[in-house]
């Protein structure tokens, strides 16, 4: 039914829900092409805040910094789906950075996907000592994507 | 036609700034300044709108008879102009309406609530202007034509701690440098040791104990952005102990203020207190600025303390590195470590006070006290305190001993809160000129009448009244030149940098980074809280 199918995950309790699906689906649609989608949202560029002391060279360290750590993250992500699920070497995997909401429905355009598959909203835990999700608790309210939504949206739960 | 539109915010301020300086000049605004209690602004109104205003106009004007390019006037004129004057625009209705309403405001409620919001939140010009940035970036968002003058506001603070350079006396930098070095040293190291024993005790991650020990310990979120690299912290590692100490930092410059003037600490003692215990630098400064804004005293405290543990930043950082690099074998460079981490600032800084001290802005013969200041000014003004034991004094009677004169001078000193001439004659300077220096000499001779045992008056009114005839003896027009555009510098730095505190990155606070940054960020602000107390007694700055 579907061609193309854009997977959003960010590792999350919730993301993973979506993977599990997409890739259960894949095993009976051999001909379905998947594109694994990871957003970086642009609010990192913020991460430096109130600092005004130090130089522009150790703002830019920081920053490369912040950006390789991102990137070897996302990597263990990418690589921890390929583990999990074998299929997963047949999808095409992405990063980009911006708002989310904007950057999953203006790739799913640019790709020409037909399907975006996401996991459920899960309400940030907050002060919670155990938590060490990755980076910033990148959450987005469907409110957001919904109006911008250039073909259907499927939340797995 | 879309380089007009791009540039239609700023002339639309610069227009705006204009016909508000025009008014401004005519004097029609001055029954609602009076009301206010801006009325003595008005003359720097009419200049500094007329100013900007001017100059946002012709820069629009230029941006849009020229392609934008990567020149540097395109870079760091033209692109950020439209930013930093509505930061400028920000500040000026924050100083002249917002403060002013807030205080009339708080004192209408004062029946209702039994104590003064803006007395018991601090909330003058600095934490206002803060808190609109705050509002502003985390509700509609900064204006896309402003985002290259926000940028601005880290370089726009630094020159204002350069320009404060110029008000140190050697004898004030080497009192207050010792007290600092003895301080910020026990505490800096203090906290780090704390940070790093905390986090081995709970097992945490080394990279993450190292960032945040240099955040609690030194400067916050510029010793963490600094940090972060050397001991290859983990994006969750720096948002969450990014997160704690902002959450931390912005708690700490409401409280502090107030907990100062409850514990009656001196301008030298908060100062010290402010420098050691509250975690991030700009919020040093507007903490400074919040506990007293009249004159800078604090402020010239906290920031010899906020200077001195940044210079423990490269120093920390190669504690850091190397106690890191054992453990993964890292290879770092001194450079990299060291010199890369010195902020320059601080050179720029000691040049401003070598300058000053050399004598560079105060010619022989303005040698200190020689330049006597009345105009309308600010810093100029008696302390809140002050004009209260003033107000008491009056009330019950206690200037009955003194000459007419010298009673004209106390009364106007009470209506206009400082020494000065009559505000009616403002523009002709040479009488008004006259009159203040005729006060300032009669309430010089209340003090030697008190002194002499001729009157009898309480402590704090002669405190009120040496303040008083202090604060109009400057050192030099080009220092009093430099601390007014220094006071501007730091409003708009500080707004700028509250426009950069995101909701995202303060509610990312978390995981273990909150547990033991708030351990060790309370410790070190109770303790150095008693230190201070115990230690800073005596230290009067002139």
């Amino acid at each position: 039914m579907f061609s193309h199918v854009l997977l959003c995950t960010h590792g999350t309790e919730g993301a993973k829900k979506a993977e599990a699906l997409v890739f259960a689906k894949l095993q009976n649609a051999p001909n379905l092409k998947v594109s694994v989608l990871t957003v970086l949202d642009e609010d990192w560029r913020d991460m430096t805040g109130d600092d005004w002391l130090n130089s522009s060279k150790t703002h830019t360290t920081f920053l490369d910094h912040v950006e390789n750590q991102m990137n070897e993250e996302i990597a263990e992500e990418w690589q921890r789906i390929k583990t999990s699920y074998p299929l997963a070497e047949r999808a095409n995997f992405l990063q980009s950075t911006g708002n989310i909401a904007k950057t999953i429905t203006r790739t799913a355009k640019k790709l020409g996907c037909d399907l975006i598959v996401i996991g459920p909203w899960c309400k940030p835990k907050k002060f919670s000592i155990h938590s060490t999700r990755l980076g910033l608790r990148d959450t987005m309210k469907n409110k957001n994507l919904h109006p911008l939504l250039p073909c259907p949206l499927l939340i797995a739960s | 036609m879309s380089q007009i539109k791009d540039q239609m915010p700023a002339l639309i301020m610069g227009g705006s700034l204009l016909i508000y300086g025009l008014i401004a000049k005519t004097g029609a605004m001055l029954p609602m300044a009076k009301y206010l209690g801006t009325h003595k602004t008005m003359d720097l109104q009419v200049t500094l709108t007329l100013i900007v205003g001017c100059i946002a106009l012709v820069g629009a004007i230029v941006s849009t008879t020229r392609k934008s390019g990567t020149s540097n006037i395109d870079i760091f004129v033209l692109r950020p102009l439209a930013g930093i004057v509505f930061i400028l625009v920000l500040a000026m209705v924050i100083r002249w309406y917002a403060e002013p309403l807030m205080k009339i405001t708080s004192v209408a409620l004062q029946p209702l609530l039994g104590f003064k919001i803006y007395k018991v939140l601090n909330l003058n010009y600095v934490v206002l202007g803060i808190l609109v940035g705050v509002v502003l970036t985390n509700t509609w968002g900064i204006p896309k034509f402003a985002a290259e003058g926000v940028k601005c506001a880290r370089f726009v603070l630094k020159m204002g701690v350069i320009m404060l350079g110029a008000k140190y006396s050697l004898a004030e930098l080497a009192k207050l440098g010792a007290y600092s070095v003895l301080l910020v040293g026990f505490f800096v190291l203090g906290t780090v040791f704390l940070v790093l024993w905390l986090g081995n005790l709970f097992k945490q991650p080394k990279s993450m104990t190292g960032v945040l020990a240099a955040g609690m310990g030194v400067c916050g979120v510029s010793a963490t952005v600094a940090v972060a690299p050397v001991v290859k912290a983990k994006a969750a590692e720096m948002a969450y102990t990014i997160g704690t100490i902002l959450s931390f930092g912005i708690i700490c410059m409401f409280v502090f203020p107030t907990i100062g003037h409850l514990a009656n600490m001196t301008p030298v003692q908060f100062g010290a207190w402010a420098g050691t215990g509250i975690l991030n630098s700009a919020q040093v400064a507007a903490a400074a600025l919040a506990f007293n804004s009249v004159d800078i005293e604090t402020l010239k405290v906290a920031e010899i303390f906020n200077i001195t543990r940044v210079l423990f930043l490269p120093i920390i950082v190669l504690v850091l590195a190397t106690w890191f690099g054992k453990e993964t074998g890292q290879k770092l460079t001194f450079k990299s470590v060291v010199i890369d981490k010195f902020p320059v600032f601080i050179i720029g800084f000691l040049l401003l006070f070598f300058l000053s001290s050399m004598g560079v802005f105060s010619p022989a013969s303005h040698y200190k006290g020689k330049y006597i200041d009345v105009s309308y000014s600010e810093r100029t003004q008696v302390t809140p305190e002050g004009l209260e034991s003033l107000n008491s004094a009056m009330a019950a009677n206690e200037f009955s001993g003194l000459t007419p004169k010298q009673l004209e001078a106390v009364t106007d000193l009470v209506k206009q809160y400082q020494i000065a001439g009559n505000f009616a004659d403002r523009n002709d300077k040479k009488v008004f000129e006259q009159v203040g220096r005729a006060r300032m000499a009669e309430l010089e001779g209340v003090l030697a009448a008190a002194k002499g045992k001729q009157l009898t008056l309480s402590a704090d009114v002669k405190e009120a009244l040496k303040h008083a005839v202090k604060q109009v003896h400057k050192e030099s027009r080009t220092v009093v030149a430099l601390t007014d555009f220094m006071i501007w510098f730091f409003a708009f730095g500080l707004i700028g940098l509250g426009m950069q505190i995101t909701k995202k990155s303060i509610t990312q606070a978390g995981g273990w980074p909150i547990v033991i940054g708030i351990i060790a960020g309370v410790t070190k602000a109770t303790l150095s809280f008693f230190v201070v107390l115990w230690l800073i007694k005596d230290v009067v700055l002139n």
